[in-house]
């Protein structure tokens, strides 16, 4: 299992240090898009591993969804997992705090820790605290903006803050969504009124709020035109440095622009694990290299 | 082939369209037409007992049994009919009894639903739910049945003590129907009824609302309260106002557990005023029904009547325009 190999603790490139080190095309069938617009890294970062993913297998009923998927993710780096539609994404990150239990038919096998410790042993919701999740399907509450980002800081306070308290806090997070310029004249705006593109920003602002130590986004931008992607992708490269990002994407362009690492599944199996400029550039298996060219013609 | 245009498929699914639309115009109107005509009916019928009696007829009297015998009686003299009614006996029972009984039932079933969507195992849901739905639907003289047979005699024998007879018995007499057995008769009957409708409001709250607020990290507990549980408030709402009239119409079941005698039972009597007997004014109708002969007793048979269907009506206005705020945020915009 060459994916194991990386060691727990990664130094990234120092500002200025040519980091878009861009594996050419070898030729064989890659993908074109590598040679373009790879970000280049701000600054300086210890990766660190926040959570490892051990064997795991989830199956609905006997239907296996992911089949012994290792891998760590780590603070510093933001992880894509990218695959075909139904080879077990969501699954996957679903499981990583625990909302696979809530499926009925699931059962889980494998182990997934979190700073060392069995996410199996932690209580849920103080798992859930630390480790967040924004949806596939936008799934706004259906309260006003405020209150939707306000909800999960009233919840995780110990006594009911005022209106007052919270303003600058759904600010910051509505902010940082890209949200606020769109929503700040109206916060009492029903959120299920949003767009759609805005409920998806709606909700990346309330996990933002949570504070979380990892991030779980399920495809954040399928809704979004380029610009809010554009700020969401900024979010996320800015973001790994305080928080460990997953994120799952159909848009392999987008992929290849903000991830470190690239996981690619394939019906439940993870083929390959690796940095970015390794998986689009220079992929070691058959079937990578089929689904990054594939896709982009 | 003659292609004329009302032969034309489209035109033809139009015009069955605009005679469904004008069918169901007419079956509304009918109804509405219906409904005005009954209250219409009620309140004509009513008017000669609130006439005489002026807003006396609110009023307490000494002895609300004596004022409907002397009522019926005076058709059958040759005199001028009697239509002396003071109704705040029966007015108040029912109040107190309907107040009560959906307190109780709506602070249980709302628990009781919560429990069966959210937290309770397969198995048990199974059994439930069904149990909830027979529940639901036991003819209210059973339960009527079941009350005189058990709970009336159980709180006249073991609740009620010789000292609290004493006490109240320059004015009632205690002997087990009561106020008391009618409340937990009645709450045991609206109880599936809300149970069901809640169940059904709550089951229907977006799972992706509720996972959201989960993969927050907000327990679960809280979660299903601030989301499912708000997220279903028109139906709690729908739900109690269903339970509410079901309450305030219900007559026999009453009228066999709480006593039958005219009396407003005393808050200032302290616990004593649950085991005091009522009569709440859907049982005094039936009590009275016999006597429809007489047309003082008739007149004011319909004002009584006539205040029953003046609350059902208060009742659905008072469901539908707490709705309204509740659907700003709501779906359904
Ligand atoms: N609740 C469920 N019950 C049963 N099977 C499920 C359930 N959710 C997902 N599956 C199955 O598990 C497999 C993986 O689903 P998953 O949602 O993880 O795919 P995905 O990679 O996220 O796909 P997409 O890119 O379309 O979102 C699919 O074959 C799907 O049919
Ligand atoms: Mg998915």
């Amino acid at each position: 299992m060459g994916f194991l190999s990386p060691p727990p603790v990664r130094k990234l490139p120092l500002a200025g240090e040519d980091t878009a080190r861009v594996v050419e095309p070898n030729g064989n069938g890659a993908s074109s898009f590598v040679s373009s617009g790879r970000r280049a890294v701000a600054s300086t970062s210890l990766a660190v591993d926040r959570m490892q993913v051990e064997e795991l297998s989830i199956a609905y009923g006997s239907k296996l969804a992911v089949d012994s998927v290792s891998l760590p993710i780590r603070q510093g780096e933001v992880l894509a997992l990218i695959g075909p539609s139904g080879c077990g994404k969501t699954t996957l990150l679903r499981s990583l705090n625990r909302l696979t239990e809530l499926t009925k038919t699931a059962s889980l096998k494998g182990r997934i820790t979190l700073d060392g410790d069995d996410t199996a042993t932690f209580e849920p919701t103080s798992l859930r605290r630390r480790v967040t999740m924004v949806f596939q399907q936008p799934n706004p509450f259906p309260m006003s903006v405020f209150d939707n980002v306000a909800f999960v800081l009233r919840e995780q306070a110990s006594r009911r803050p005022r209106k007052r308290e919270l303003k600058g806090a759904v600010e910051d997070a509505l902010r940082r969504a890209g949200l606020w310029d769109e929503v700040k004249h109206d916060l009492a705006h029903p959120a299920l009124r949003l767009s759609g593109g805005q409920q998806q920003r709606l909700c990346i602002a309330r996990a933002l709020a949570a504070n979380p130590e990892v991030l779980l986004l399920d495809e954040p931008c399928s809704a979004l035109d380029p610009q809010s992607t554009q700020v969401i992708e900024d979010l996320i490269v800015q973001l790994r440095e305080e928080v460990a990002v997953v994120i799952v994407t159909h848009n392999l362009q987008q992929a290849y622009r903000i991830a470190d690492y690239v996981a690619f599944m394939y019906l439940g199996e993870l083929v390959e694990y690796g940095p970015a400029e390794q998986v689009f550039g220079a992929p070691k298996q058959e079937r990578t290299r089929e689904y990054v060219s594939g896709a982009f013609g | 082939m003659a292609t004329q245009v009302h032969d034309d498929p489209g035109a033809r699914a139009l015009r069955a369209d605009r005679r469904a639309e004008l069918m169901l115009g007419a079956l509304v109107l009918g109804v509405l037409g219906f409904v005005l005509l009954l209250i219409v009916f009620v309140f004509r019928e009513a008017w000669p007992s609130f006439a005489n009696n002026g807003l006396l007829w609110f009023a307490n009297g000494d002895d609300f049994d004596r004022e409907i015998e002397e009522i019926f009686m005076s058709a059958n003299l040759l005199q001028e009919p009697v239509y002396d009614f003071r109704a705040w006996p029966i007015l108040w029972s029912t109040i107190v009894i309907t107040t009560l009984s959906v307190v109780i039932s709506f602070i249980a079933a709302l628990f009781v639903s919560v429990f069966v969507v959210e937290f309770a195992p397969e198995w048990m849901r199974r059994i439930l739910e069904p149990v909830i739905r027979l529940l639901a639907s036991v003819p209210s003289v059973i339960l009527g049945l079941l009350g005189v047979l058990i709970l009336v005699p159980f709180i006249g024998e073991q609740l009620i003590t010789d000292d609290q007879r004493r006490e109240v018995s320059y004015v009632v007499s205690l002997s087990g129907y009561s106020l008391l057995a009618g409340v937990l008769i009645l709450s045991l009957m609206i109880a599936p009824l809300m149970i069901a409708v809640f169940v059904d409001g709550l089951r229907s709250v977006p799972r992706g609302w509720l996972e959201g607020a989960l993969g927050l990290g907000v327990n679960r507990w809280r979660t299903f309260w601030k989301i499912g549980v708000r997220t279903a408030r028109p139906a709690l709402v729908a739900g109690t106002v269903l339970a509410t009239a079901r309450a305030i119409g219900e007559s026999i079941m009453l009228a066999m557990v709480c006593g039958g005698v005219g009396f407003a039972p005393n808050p200032a009597d302290g616990l004593i005023f649950f085991l005091e007997p009522a009569k709440p004014i859907p049982a005094a109708i039936l009590q009275a029904s016999e006597e429809l002969t007489s047309p003082p007793m008739r007149d004011t048979i319909f004002a009584m009547a006539s205040i029953l269907l003046f609350s059902s009506l208060v009742l659905s206005l008072a469901g539908w325009a707490v709705k309204q705020p509740m659907k700003k945020y709501g779906v359904r915009s």
